[in-house]
C-alpha cells in the first residue's frame, strides 16, 4: 500500500517527460533492448536515457553508467536488470529523486527472495517513490506512447487511444488482453501490470485511475490480494465514479495454489472475493471472453431500464436474440403507438410490425437508418440491439456509417450483433474501431447487456447515506 | 505410550464437550436453539423428553463419530415413551465400541426449508457470513453465497436473491414463503457473532425455516 504522496507521483511515472531504461542493451532480443526500441519506434517524444555501465551508446542514444549520471530530470525509470542489482538501482533513483520506478525483473517474493523485495520497499517508502512491480510487464499509455512492455511490437499489438484502463496482476494475461483489444480494434487509456505489488498494489492503482482523465472504465485482473477489506472499500468508492470490471483467476483450489506461487500472493477463498465484488457492486466477468464482451458494452450511455428493442434483417437472428433476452431475465420492449405507425409507413405491406422488428432480407442500409431512428425516439425502449446479416445482397459498406451514427448518437445504448465468417469479421473489426460495440453472437451480446443494465440500475439508485459494510 | 493415549482421550473429550459449549455460547448470545438435553441414561432421556414434550429426536454424541446418521445414531420423530426407550437402546448400540459422551435428546424440529447459515474468517477479507441451501442437497448443488462482515438488511435480501434455490425461500408451488424477518435477523446476528467472538468458523446447520420462524438444529464452531 502506497502513501498519499506516492499516489500523486504516479501521474509523473505514468505520464513522464523523460524515461530512463536501466539495463538498456544494444543486443537484439534482450529485454533492455526491446524496451528501448519500443520507446523509439513507438514515437515516445520525451527524453529517453539508456542506462548500462557496459555501453557508451544504445540504439544511437547516449548511454549512462548510472541513473545519477543523467543530467536532466527523470520522471520514470524502467528497470530490466537481474533482481540482485535492483536495490542498488533504487538507491540511485532515490538520490536522483525520480518520479517513479517500474521493476520488470522477476526474482523477488515469488522465488522466496523476500529480502530483496523488502530492500526495494524500504528505499521506496523512505524516498516516497512509487514502484510498480517487480515481476511485471509495467506500463503502456497510448496517449503519450510510454511503453515498458518487453514484447516486440510485431508480436504483440499495441491498442490505440480509448477509455478503458487495465490493472493486471499477471503480465501474461495482461499482454493477451491488450493484444486482443488491439485485434478487436478497441482503444485503451492505460495498461498497468503490477506483478508482485511490493509497493504499489491493485487498490492504489484503482484509486489512481478513478481520477485519471483518460479513463472511463477500469478493468481489474487479480489472482490474489493482500488486504481484501481495503480493496473492497476502494471498489465501492471507485465503482460509483467509473464502472469497475473485474476478473478473478484462481477460483478453485488448484487454481488458488497456482496463483499463490505465481506472484507470491496469498489467494483467499473465491467465495470471499465473490462476496466482496457483489458488495461493491462491481461487475464480475467469469472468464476472458466475458471480459471482452463487457469491455465493449460499458462505454455506452447508461440504460434507463431493461426493455430491449431488437432490429434485424434476419428473422431467425431476431428469434435467437429474443431467447437470450428472456434467458437473461430482461424484458422485450413493446413498441410505442407512434413508433409502430411510423414503421408501417416505412416497411413493405407484408412486413410484421413489432419487436423484434424484422426488416426482412431485402432491407437496405437506409431502412436500417430509419428504423434505428424510430427506436431511438421510442421511450418504451431502453436498449437497442441491432442484428445485421451482412451477407444479404443489399447490405454494403454504407451500414458502417449508419451503425457508427447509432453508437455516437448516445440517446440510447446500442449493441450490434453480426454473425458470420471472414467477411463479417472484417466488418466487426472496423465497427469496433469506430467505437460500436459489436458481437458475434446474440447470447454473448445479451449477457453483457444484462450486466451493463444491472450496473445502470445500481447507478440510478440514490446512494445510502449510512451504507452498512466495511 | 500411555501418556499418548491419555492425551488423545483428553483431546477427544475436549472436542465433544465443545458441542454443548458451542450451544451454550450461542444461547448466551441470544440465539434460540431447539430445546435439547444431553443425557447419560435411558431414564434421563425419558425425563428430558417429558419435559420438552414429544415428538423428540435422539442423537448419539461421540468424539469418534462425526457422521451420526451413517451409523444409525440418529432417530427422529419419536412420539412416545415406549418408542423412546426402544430407540435409546438402538442409538446406544450404534455407538458400540466407541467412546460415548452421551445421547442428545432434542425437541423435534419443525418441517420446512433447511438452510445453512454460517461464517468464517477469510485470510484475505476477514470475517464473512455465508448463507446456503442445507439438507441432503448441500453437497450436490453447493448453492451458497456470502458477504464480508458487517452487513445490513439489504445484503440479506441480495443474498437470498443470489441463491439458485431462492424460490424455496420466497415461496414456490403454493408453499408459503419462509419467515423473512427471522432469516434476516439470524444472518445479521451470525455476522455479528463471528466478528465479536473472532471465530474462525461457525456453522448453524441445519436451520429449518417455515412461515412462522426457524429452528436451529445443530451448530458447530471453531474458535
Amino acid at each position: 500500500m502506497a502513501s498519499r504522496g506516492m499516489l500523486k507521483k504516479l501521474k509523473r511515472l505514468l505520464e513522464p517527460k523523460a524515461i530512463a531504461v536501466v539495463g538498456a542493451s544494444g543486443t537484439p532480443g534482450k529485454v533492455g533492448n526491446v524496451i528501448t526500441r519500443n520507446l523509439i519506434d513507438g514515437k515516445y517524444d520525451g527524453g529517453i536515457y539508456p542506462v548500462n555501465p557496459k555501453y557508451k551508446e544504445v540504439l544511437g542514444l547516449k548511454c549512462y553508467g548510472r541513473v545519477t549520471d543523467i543530467r536532466g530530470e527523470v520522471d520514470s525509470v524502467i528497470v530490466a536488470t537481474p533482481a540482485a542489482a535492483v536495490p542498488g538501482i533504487m538507491k540511485d533513483c532515490a538520490k536522483k529523486k525520480v518520479g517513479g520506478v517500474v521493476v520488470l525483473s522477476g526474482g523477488f517474493e515469488e522465488v522466496g527472495r523476500k529480502d530483496l523485495a523488502d530492500a526495494v520497499k524500504t528505499i521506496a517508502e523512505r524516498g516516497g517513490i512509487p514502484v510498480i512491480g517487480p515481476n511485471c510487464l509495467g506500463i503502456y499509455n497510448p496517449y503519450n506512447h510510454v511503453d515498458s512492455i518487453f514484447f516486440p511490437m510485431y508480436k504483440l499489438g499495441r491498442p490505440g487511444k480509448g477509455g478503458v484502463s487495465f490493472i493486471t496482476q499477471s503480465g501474461a494475461v495482461g499482454s493477451v488482453i491488450i493484444d486482443a483489444a488491439d485485434n478487436y480494434g478497441l482503444g485503451i487509456a492505460k495498461f498497468i501490470s503490477y506483478g508482485n505489488a511490493t509497493v504499489i498494489d491493485e487498490t492504489d492503482l484503482l484509486e489512481y485511475l478513478a481520477e485519471d482523465r483518460h479513463t472511463s472504465t477500469i478493468i481489474l485482473y487479480i489472482e490474489g490480494v493482500k488486504d481484501g477489506r481495503r480493496l473492497l472499500r476502494a471498489m465501492k468508492e471507485v465503482n460509483r465514479k467509473k464502472p469497475v470490471l473485474v476478473l478473478k483467476a484462481g477460483k478453485g483450489t488448484a487454481g488458488q495454489a497456482a496463483a499463490q506461487s505465481h506472484t507470491g500472493n496469498i489467494a483467499g477463498s473465491y467465495l470471499a472475493y465473490r462476496a466482496a465484488f457483489r458488495q461493491a457492486k462491481v461487475t464480475e466477468a467469469r472468464n476472458l471472453d466475458e471480459l471482452f464482451d463487457l469491455m465493449r458494452i460499458f462505454g455506452q450511455p447508461r440504460a434507463g431500464g431493461n426493455r430491449i428493442g431488437i432490429i434485424t434483417n434476419g428473422g431467425g437472428l431476431g428469434v435467437l436474440t429474443t431467447d437470450a433476452v428472456e434467458e437473461e431475465g430482461l424484458t422485450l420492449a413493446t413498441l410505442g403507438e407512434q413508433t409502430a405507425k411510423n414503421l408501417k409507413g416505412l416497411l413493405p405491406e407484408y412486413a410484421n410490425i413489432g419487436n423484434p422488428l424484422d426488416l426482412i432480407a431485402d432491407a437496405s442500409v437506409e431502412l436500417y437508418d430509419k428504423a434505428i431512428e424510430e427506436y431511438s425516439n421510442d421511450s418504451n425502449i431502453d436498449f437497442i440491439i441491432i442484428c445485421v446479416l451482412l451477407q444479404t445482397p443489399p447490405m454494403n459498406e454504407g451500414i458502417i456509417n449508419v451503425l457508427t451514427k447509432a453508437a455516437e448518437d448516445k440517446r440510447k445504448p446500442v449493441a450490434v450483433v453480426s454473425v458470420g465468417g471472414a467477411y463479417t469479421a472484417a466488418y466487426r473489426k472496423i465497427l469496433e474501431g469506430r467505437g460500436v460495440p459489436t458481437f458475434e453472437s446474440p447470447h454473448a451480446a445479451i449477457k453483457a447487456v444484462s450486466k451493463f443494465i444491472e450496473y445502470s440500475f445500481y447507478m440510478k439508485k440514490p446512494r445510502l447515506k449510512k451504507a452498512p459494510g466495511p | 505410550m500411555k501418556w499418548e493415549t491419555n492425551f488423545i482421550n483428553l483431546l477427544c473429550k475436549l472436542t465433544a464437550m465443545t458441542m454443548i459449549d458451542d450451544f451454550r455460547l450461542l444461547e448466551r448470545r441470544g440465539f434460540k436453539l431447539l430445546p435439547y438435553k444431553m443425557v447419560k441414561s435411558e431414564d434421563g432421556a425419558v425425563a428430558a423428553a417429558r419435559k420438552m414434550g414429544y415428538p423428540v429426536a435422539l442423537k448419539i454424541v461421540s468424539p469418534e463419530i462425526s457422521h451420526k446418521t451413517d451409523v444409525g445414531g440418529v432417530k427422529l420423530k419419536i412420539g412416545n415413551e415406549a418408542v423412546l426407550r426402544q430407540m435409546y437402546r438402538e442409538v446406544l448400540a450404534s455407538g458400540k465400541g466407541r467412546r460415548l459422551d452421551g445421547v442428545l435428546v432434542q425437541k423435534m424440529a419443525r418441517r420446512g426449508v433447511e438452510l445453512i447459515i454460517g461464517g468464517k474468517k477469510d485470510q484475505v477479507f476477514g470475517h464473512m457470513v455465508v448463507l446456503g441451501l442445507g439438507g441432503i442437497y448441500v453437497e450436490i448443488f453447493r448453492d451458497v453465497t456470502a458477504r464480508i462482515c458487517p452487513i445490513g438488511k439489504e445484503d440479506v435480501l441480495e443474498m437470498v436473491g443470489e441463491l439458485k434455490s431462492h424460490p424455496l425461500i420466497t415461496g414456490a408451488r403454493g408453499e408459503k414463503p419462509i419467515n423473512a424477518k427471522a432469516l434476516e435477523n439470524l444472518v445479521i446476528a451470525t455476522c455479528r457473532l463471528i466478528e465479536k467472538e473472532d471465530l474462525k468458523e461457525l456453522d448453524l446447520n441445519p436451520v429449518i425455516f417455515d412461515s412462522r420462524g426457524c429452528d436451529i438444529v445443530d451448530a458447530r464452531m471453531v474458535k
